[in-house]
């Protein structure tokens, strides 16, 4: 049972979240009429064996898409954070009660 | 069901969702405090109650309003620049939950500590029971709530009787 | 025989105030409160228990642990089977029938025991070499009897009546062990203010301290820290607990037994998995002693030195009258010590030239006979042991005994520690295995770690206690550990050296591996340990090899001339001990095997003769029951319902999301391939997702409510992932867009009018409202409210006829369902199921989810108008890719059967007729339905554009069937392709 600390609801178990893929590849703009650069966006991964950057998102809780940094040898966590790219996203980290 | 040591009912549930857009956020909030006439709840888990409702926050920009039992749930005018709102209170149930057992009996069925301070009164935590999204509200020391989607609402009020033997 | 002859009349844990009845391989016997199986079985003199794997030798009790090899039972209480259960820790309850395994007719008299003979053939490997021919099939033959032969116990082949039950627990530091470690960890740790939860596998705590006499230093220490930590308000003791595995996340799965002593109500839980989540975790799992390696050690009446000193002081059994110690280290003669005190005549044989002088004195004392230099190589003896063969260094002698303890040192117990990937280290010191680094919130204490004194044990366990709870943040004063030496002398390991005389040495005693097969495996190449491992079988019984593991490894290492690092080590995995697959299901069986939704009218379908059906989580109403009709008379009767007057449909299930924001319409533009942005407020439409690889995602109906305010439904199947699908562009490709989406599935009740009538009924059942087709037109939308909820009509159709999709809030929806059924009564209004609604939408050519299937694209479904000249939307580059505009890319076609008397299926492969009907073909059916229209069976089907031309034929062919049928290629509309009935 993997431990995910989402930064909304604290440290849950990873069958609490959706695993939506690599996060360290480039979407291309909505109107984007490259071929070339989807075709990478969709199907070339680097399949590294070490930290991965992917997306992860938290359906039974906050239902935040969040970025987890993850080694893909020994599953430890290095970071998570809110996939959005929000001024307000440190103001609203969860304030763990002691 | 009901036994002096555990009891389990089923009410409605009027809910009201209302969610500000990134960019707003803290406008939408004071605009949304001032017409609630309450403070709102600073971070997910925590809630604030007010009369006639306790306002929960389930996401960074998200809110339910919990409006007690009997109050009608009417929407909720919001500046369309600054946020939305949507009724959800014919989709959910409220599993009321008492007794002296109630620990143990939801020790088997939500992965919730009863001990810790995130499941302390007044607190909520969104957890899964048997597989299904549901908010845990914990309301008194042997007391708690848990919003249930109605589809779901005798399939899992079955399994709590089952948990409580 | 009088019953339980063996047992001393003083002394022991037992309660002889409690005896409990039970019966073994039909034998009445009596034991006592606090027996376990084996120790009851000992008490009344029974040494035989079972038979071993391979060659059904006669075999006794080896342990007093879970590490059991030998004395396997099948539990029979209650008519329920439940196999392979050790003996050693079945706490013995009233009632209990026990039977021995692997034997036949009986245990004295097994016939199989002849495979003793045939031994040198039966060999590690042998049926790779032996049962090879004469041809390929020839294996299969064998396979038949050698499975039947195979295996120890019996499953039971009735249901398993039992109940269990799951559990979730917090602590903040979790102890796994119960022994002195353990419990001085657990006092620690919450006097540091920390919440402990202690796990325990024995029904009683104490670990090691369980053999020492019940009137000791040992068990006085023990009654106060039970005592200390039974009225701690912080500390939950579980008893009869394994802790089964460890995982990621400082997750422990436990399972715990139910207190046979409580009367058993009828449904009571018999074992509960609990998921345990500690912040830092004590791991003090003790260790496990090890065999002799000799000639015939396997015979009944051979037992570890530790367990022949737990059947007498916890158990007051005397097992043997003339006892041979055999061993090389100290701890066996403090078993030989107390034997020799209860009256036995003991001898040791030590492997040593020169065992310490105190341990001399207090032999002689005793009266005990040592013979050093000495080591055991034989055994005589078949039910039961009557000799030892012993050698020393003038020659060998015969010693007439009824008992063996060996001891071959100690192995510590660090399975648990491994689970998650960190390999155990060799530490030549000890001579065994400790865990590898723990990270910083596992700890570990006691003999697990290679301490074996109790002394130091008590001290490591405190140490270990303490810096747990200090993990967690609690760190109030600790007072110093209660002490308790017993005088243990330390040991410098020995290595074993297989000693053999004429008969077979056994390494794992319950995969019946031996030294010989060990030779065998190196002599062939698999020397490495997990080669060794899976060509003899060693260790992979249920015992995991808690016994041999080591034996083996350093037999291999000495074959191979290495040195046991260099050897390595196989990997431990979850679980520790056999766990029931009961016990992992706990509550979730049956109707709660998994969470079941269930629409605003089910209560009305289950009252009105619904024949429901499973569809994902939902109940659906499958078709409706009428006289004398089966599924496939009545969908179709559904279906004529419908188009000649009109039918009603439960819909609730549909994904429901609202989607509102100023940027609502440009998300949509974005998400569908066909535009919305433009779609004028009360009006709906149609509209197609497509994934980012160009492939269709699903369809759906989206209805503009206002400005900024969407109403988008999608199919029942994929509502969870396009709501995902939606929050993710939100939340990382779009995050500017100011949209919120929400689910809204279980606020609507939802049901469908369709058919010529529908707008009469609709008329009469909302005399109020103006449904008229200049109010609402086909894909219009009506808001209003009934009964003080918000109602929704839209008019849409599905099933090609004229129809309305009715919408109400979730708590009125029976209401109006009942509403609309009594207004439409006099039209002839009647309800239909998702049979009959699948088979309309074939029958007017909608694709659906058989044809949405994850391959195909919008030109595939022949949709590719919907998307125009559009851009910008995902999906729209990569659907455009050259692969998929290939000539023989397979497209919707439809189909017609022309054979009299034949059916389509879904699923039918096509090909050209003339063609082998093998491989691929040219495509195949998606979807079928007889259609009232057309008289006969049509379907959808997908099929390779370079021979899909309207009018000729393809063959249909359904293998699993093996039926072949002639079908014609039509148009997938097969009833109005005007359109004329949508408006009639």
């Amino acid at each position: 049972m993997l431990p995910i600390e989402c930064p909304c609801c604290g440290p849950r178990d990873h069958d609490e979240f959706r695993y939506g893929g690599d996060a360290s590849v480039t979407r291309p703009a909505h109107d984007d009429p490259d071929p070339e650069a989807w075709y990478r966006y969709v199907f070339i991964r680097a399949n590294p064996a070490g930290l991965h950057r992917e997306f992860w998102q938290h359906v039974i809780g906050c239902r935040q898409w969040l970025v987890v940094e993850r080694d893909t040898r020994n599953h430890a966590i290095a970071s998570v954070e809110l996939a959005r790219k929000s001024p307000h996203s440190k103001s609203l980290a969860r304030k763990s009660p002691a | 069901m009901a036994s002096p040591d555990f009891s389990l009912s089923v009410v409605d549930c009027p809910l009201i969702q209302i969610e500000g857009w990134d960019g707003t956020l803290a406008q939408f909030e004071s605009s949304l405090s001032a017409s609630l006439g309450t403070k709102l709840p600073a971070s997910v888990g925590e809630t604030v109650r007010h009369k006639g409702f306790l306002v929960i926050r389930v996401a960074p920009r998200r809110l339910w309003l919990a409006l007690d039992d009997g109050a009608q749930a009417s929407s909720l005018a919001v500046d369309p620049d600054l946020g939305c709102s949507v009724s959800l209170g014919e989709g959910r149930v409220r599993f009321r939950m008492a007794g002296a057992d109630i620990a143990g009996v939801l020790s088997r069925c939500i992965a919730v500590d009863w001990c810790a301070p995130a499941a302390a009164p007044g607190r909520a935590v969104l957890t899964s029971l048997h597989h299904v999204p549901v908010l845990f509200l914990r309301s008194g020391e042997t007391a708690c709530e848990l919003i249930v989607p109605r589809s779901f609402s005798q399939s899992l009020s079955d399994w709590i009787a089952d948990a409580a033997g | 025989m009088s019953s339980n002859h063996k047992r001393l009349s003083m002394g022991g844990r037992i309660d002889r105030e409690q005896p409990v009845e039970f019966t073994f391989d039909g034998r009445s016997l009596i034991g006592y409160r606090g027996d376990t199986l084996a120790s009851a079985l000992l008490a009344n003199g029974v040494t035989l228990v079972g038979r071993s794997f391979k060659y059904h030798r006669p075999r006794g009790i080896f342990s007093a642990g879970p590490e059991e090899p030998n004395a396997l039972v099948t539990l029979a209480t209650a008519g329920r089977r439940q196999p392979n259960l050790p003996a050693t820790t079945l706490e013995l309850q009233d009632g209990l029938v026990a039977e021995s395994q692997n034997r036949w007719p009986s245990l004295t008299f097994d016939v199989q025991s002849v495979n003793g003979l045939l031994a040198p053939f039966l060999s590690a490997g042998f049926y790779y070499k032996t049962f090879m021919g004469p041809t390929r099939r020839a294996w299969m033959f064998y396979e038949h009897f050698i499975r039947k032969a195979a295996g120890l116990g019996r499953a039971g082949t009735d249901p398993d009546s039992d109940r269990y039950d799951i559990s979730h627990a917090f602590a903040d530091v979790a102890i796994i062990g119960g022994g002195p470690a353990g419990l001085s960890a657990a006092r620690a740790a919450a006097a540091a203010g920390a919440r402990v939860a202690l796990i325990e596998q024995d029904f009683l705590l104490g670990g090691q301290l369980l053999a020492e006499p019940s009137d000791s230093a040992a068990a006085k220490w023990l009654r106060q820290a039970e005592a200390e930590l039974e009225s701690s308000e912080t500390v939950t003791l579980m008893k009869r607990t394994t802790a089964f595995g460890s995982y990621d996340g400082n997750v422990i799965g436990l399972v715990g037994q139910r207190d046979p002593a409580n009367p058993r109500p009828a449904g009571e839980v018999l074992q509960t998995f609990t998921m345990l989540r500690a912040r830092s975790i004590v791991f003090a799992t003790g260790a496990i002693e090890r065999p002799m390696i000799f000639s015939n050690n396997d015979r009944p009446g051979v037992m570890l030195a530790s367990a022949a000193r737990t059947y007498l002081n916890r158990f007051a059994v005397l097992p043997g009258k003339k006892i041979v110690v055999a061993t090389g280290n100290d701890s066996a003669w403090r078993a030989a010590f107390d034997l020799a005190g209860a009256g036995a005549e003991v001898t040791v044989a030590d492997l040593r030239a020169a065992p310490s002088t105190a341990l001399a004195a207090e032999a002689g004392r005793l009266g005990v006979v040592v013979r050093a230099a000495t080591r055991i190589v034989d055994l005589n003896g078949g039910h039961a042991v009557r000799r030892a063969t012993l050698n020393e260094a003038d020659g060998q002698s015969e010693a007439t005994c009824d008992l063996v303890c060996v001891s071959g040192g100690w192995s510590p117990t660090v399975h648990l520690t491994s689970h998650l990937g960190v390999k155990p280290q060799y530490r030549d010191d000890i001579g065994g295995f400790v865990p590898g680094a723990f990270p910083a919130d596992r700890f570990g204490a006691g003999s697990m770690m290679g301490i074996f004194s109790t002394a130091d044990v008590i001290e490591d366990g405190h140490r270990a206690g303490t810096e747990a709870a200090s993990f967690c943040g609690k760190s109030a004063p600790v007072p110093a550990p209660s002490k308790l030496d017993l005088g243990e002398t330390a040991t410098a390991p020995f290595r074993e050296i297989p000693s053999l005389g004429r008969g077979k040495a056994f390494v794992d005693f319950q995969m019946d591996v031996t030294t010989g097969d060990i030779e065998l495996a190196y002599r062939e190449g698999y020397e490495s340990v997990e080669h060794l491992k899976r060509y003899t079988t060693l260790g992979m019984g249920t015992d995991q090899g808690k016994t041999s593991n080591f034996a083996a490894l350093a037999s291999m290492a000495a074959l191979r001339n290495a040195t046991i690092p260099e050897t390595g080590a196989t990997t431990f995995r979850p679980p520790y001990t056999p766990v029931a697959i009961g016990a992992l299901a706990g509550r979730a069986i049956g109707h709660h095997f998994k969470p079941i939704r269930r629409t605003p009218m089910h209560d009305w379908h289950m009252a009105n003769g619904a024949e429901m059906l499973e569809v994902g989580l939902w109940m659906r109403p499958y078709f409706y029951r009428q006289s004398g009709l089966d599924v496939n008379e009545a969908y179709v009767a559904e279906m004529r319902s419908v188009r000649q007057a009109a039918g009603l449909m439960d819909i609730s299930t549909l994904g429901k999301i609202d989607v509102q924001g100023p940027d609502a319409a440009i998300f949509l533009d974005r998400i569908y391939a066909n535009g919305f942005a433009k779609l004028p407020v009360g009006r709906a439409r149609y509209g197609v997702m497509l994934r980012d690889d160009g492939i269709v995602l699903d369809d759906g109906t989206t209805t503009r409510l206002g400005e900024n305010r969407f109403f988008m439904t999608t199919s029942t199947a994929k509502a969870a992932d396009v709501l995902s699908r939606l929050e993710f562009l939100l939340d990382t490709a779009w995050p500017d867009l100011r949209v919120a989406v929400t689910s809204v599935s279980d606020e609507w009740a939802a049901m469908s009018v369709a058919g010529p009538k529908s707008r009469a009924i609709l008329n009469a059942a909302f005399p109020a409202l103006d449904v008229s087709d200049a109010a609402l037109a086909h894909m219009g939308l009506l808001e209003s409210e009934w009964q003080g909820r918000a109602l929704r009509i839209l008019r849409l159709s599905y099933s090609g006829e004229r129809a309305y999709e009715i919408y109400v809030g979730a708590t009125a929806g029976e209401q109006l369902w009942s509403r609309l059924l009594e207004a439409g009564r006099p039209l002839d209004l009647k309800p239909y199921g998702v049979e009959a609604l699948g088979a309309l939408r074939v029958e007017k050519g909608h694709v659906a989810g058989p044809e949405i299937d994850g391959r195909t694209t919008l030109d595939d479904l022949g949709l590719g108008r919907l998307a125009g000249k559009r851009s910008g939307f995902v999906g729209d580059v990569l659907r455009r890719r050259p692969a998929f505009q290939a000539p023989d890319r397979q497209r919707l076609v439809g189909l017609e059967c022309i054979e009299e008397g034949k059916r389509l299926r879904g699923g039918a492969i096509l090909f050209l007729p003339g063609e082998k009907p093998y491989g691929h073909g040219r495509g195949r059916v998606t979807s079928v339905t007889f259609s009232p229209e057309r008289g006969h069976h049509v379907g959808l089907a997908l099929l390779s554009g370079d021979v899909a031309s309207e009018g000729s034929e393809v063959v249909a062919v359904y293998p699993m069937k093996a039926e072949t049928v002639r079908a014609r290629i039509v148009s997938p509309v097969f009833l109005d392709p005007q359109g004329e009935r949508l408006h009639g």
